[in-house]
């Protein structure tokens, strides 16, 4: 990122390719649309090389995670302003980030997921790809509210424990 | 659950990204102040982009897994080479930000200009100086030839007085010589004229009823004096010396030094 910062379009080719599947894959997986999601990988890579300062330092593929989710969601919330309740933007500058996976693997990440219970698997996917706030996800699900949020927290523990491994502080 | 225990849960779809913007605002606050929230932030968030990454695309289209068009890279590339070849565009928050660094530019250029500035005025010094120095050894030049002219004169003449072929006519203090066409002057004690006085040169051609005017001179402060008449010698009868005003005369205005018959 050092050097995106300095406008050199090599090592910025460098970020696009070690990031662009991330990118585009949480992208395609909100807005289900190749095209779509094309147009976003391609909007949030562009705003990396106009405006590299925004990514204020840390885990790096988080952030561009962050940034990918919340443009994909904003995308899904012009299309679809008044039929859901949608959630806030996750901030893209999270300095309370201290502890990152080191080699996150998609694949170790699906499989942990799989493992989960569906109940739990179910609500962190759609809070997380879907964009819609825990209220709607309870309304849809026809779950209490508060038995949504408990599911959430356990599943993110179960799946935190199951990727432990691999985690550096 | 103790209402602690919720505020916990609500931390888990905080880092989910699953809480409305008004509830997001009230977990930040109150993280702000709770430890024991913050270290269940940060003990999930990891978990979170980990959700992030099950969706990561898959390296090729095999199977018919997801895989961005590789005329992606190509189109954001190419916007990416364009806009590093040309400046970007500033927005009025941008400007303000940038002046640091484009004040220093400015200043740079400024720099770069009085550089050049004085560089130029220190090249048109140097060339100036170089004219006046060329034009000092075209003088000098000159002045050599000059000088060589006059040592190769006073060694024809030292030949010339000191030669054995040449003729010697006696006068009062000195003589006057003919060496070839070549006829010299030379006196070893001559008094100075008077102030406002030269000595000048008369010479009678062949045939000639009267002088002619030819050089002055001045002796040197020893009474010397070596003076090239000239004049063809072969064809000079007699040679006098009078005392002249300065810029000489057309016409003898004195008595003569001497008159002497190169007979």
């Amino acid at each position: 990122m050092a050097r995106v910062r300095t406008k050199d379009a090599a090592a910025f080719e460098s970020l696009y390719d070690a990031y662009h599947r991330l990118v585009y894959g949480i992208a395609f997986r909100v807005v289900s649309d190749a095209t779509a999601a094309e147009d976003i990988t391609q909007a949030v890579f562009l705003k990396i090389w106009t405006a590299p300062e925004r990514f204020a330092g840390g885990n790096f593929g988080g952030w561009i995670a962050r940034v990918a989710r919340n443009k994909a969601i904003d995308s899904v919330r012009r299309k679809s302003p008044a039929e859901t309740e949608l959630s806030d933007a996750m901030p893209d500058s999270d300095l309370l980030e201290e502890r990152v996976f080191s080699e996150i693997d998609a694949e170790s990440v699906r499989r942990a997921l799989a493992q989960l219970p569906a109940e739990q698997r179910e609500p962190i996917e759609l809070g997380f790809f879907g964009g819609i706030t825990h209220a709607e996800i309870a309304r849809r699900s026809g779950i209490p509210l508060g038995t949504i949020k408990t599911r959430i927290r356990t599943g993110l523990g179960k799946l935190r424990s199951a990727l432990e491994g691999t985690v550096r502080v | 659950m103790n209402p602690h225990d919720a505020m916990l849960d609500d931390i888990a779809v905080y880092a989910l990204g699953a809480l409305p913007r008004g509830q997001a605002r009230a977990v930040r606050e109150h993280m702000a102040t709770c430890p024991e929230c913050t270290a269940e932030y940060r003990r999930l968030k990891p978990a979170v982009d980990a959700v992030a990454y099950s969706a990561e695309a898959c390296r090729d289209a095999a199977g018919g897994a997801v895989v961005p068009s590789p005329r992606l890279k190509a189109r954001i590339m190419d916007q990416v080479r364009g806009s590093a070849a040309r400046p970007r565009p500033y927005n009025v928050g941008e400007m303000r930000a940038v002046r640091p660094i484009v004040w220093p530019a400015y200043a740079v250029a400024a720099a770069c200009l009085a550089v050049a500035l004085v560089t130029s005025a220190f090249n048109i010094s140097l060339n100036e100086e170089l004219h006046q120095s060329q034009a000092q050894l075209a003088q000098l030049g000159t002045h050599t030839k000059l000088l060589n002219r006059q040592v190769a004169a006073q060694r024809t003449e030292l030949a010339d007085l000191t030669s054995t072929e040449s003729q010697h006519f006696a006068v009062e203090d000195g003589e006057v010589v003919r060496h070839g066409n070549r006829l010299y002057i030379a006196m070893q004690s001559m008094g100075m004229p008077p102030r406002g006085k030269v000595y000048q040169a008369w010479i009678m051609r062949k045939g000639g009823k009267q002088m002619t005017p030819s050089v002055t001179f001045m002796p040197d402060h020893s009474g010397v004096a070596v003076v090239h008449v000239p004049a063809r010698a072969s064809q000079i009868v007699e040679v006098a010396v009078s005392v002249e005003p300065e810029g000489g005369s057309k016409q003898p205005t004195s008595k003569p030094a001497f008159v002497v018959k190169l007979t």
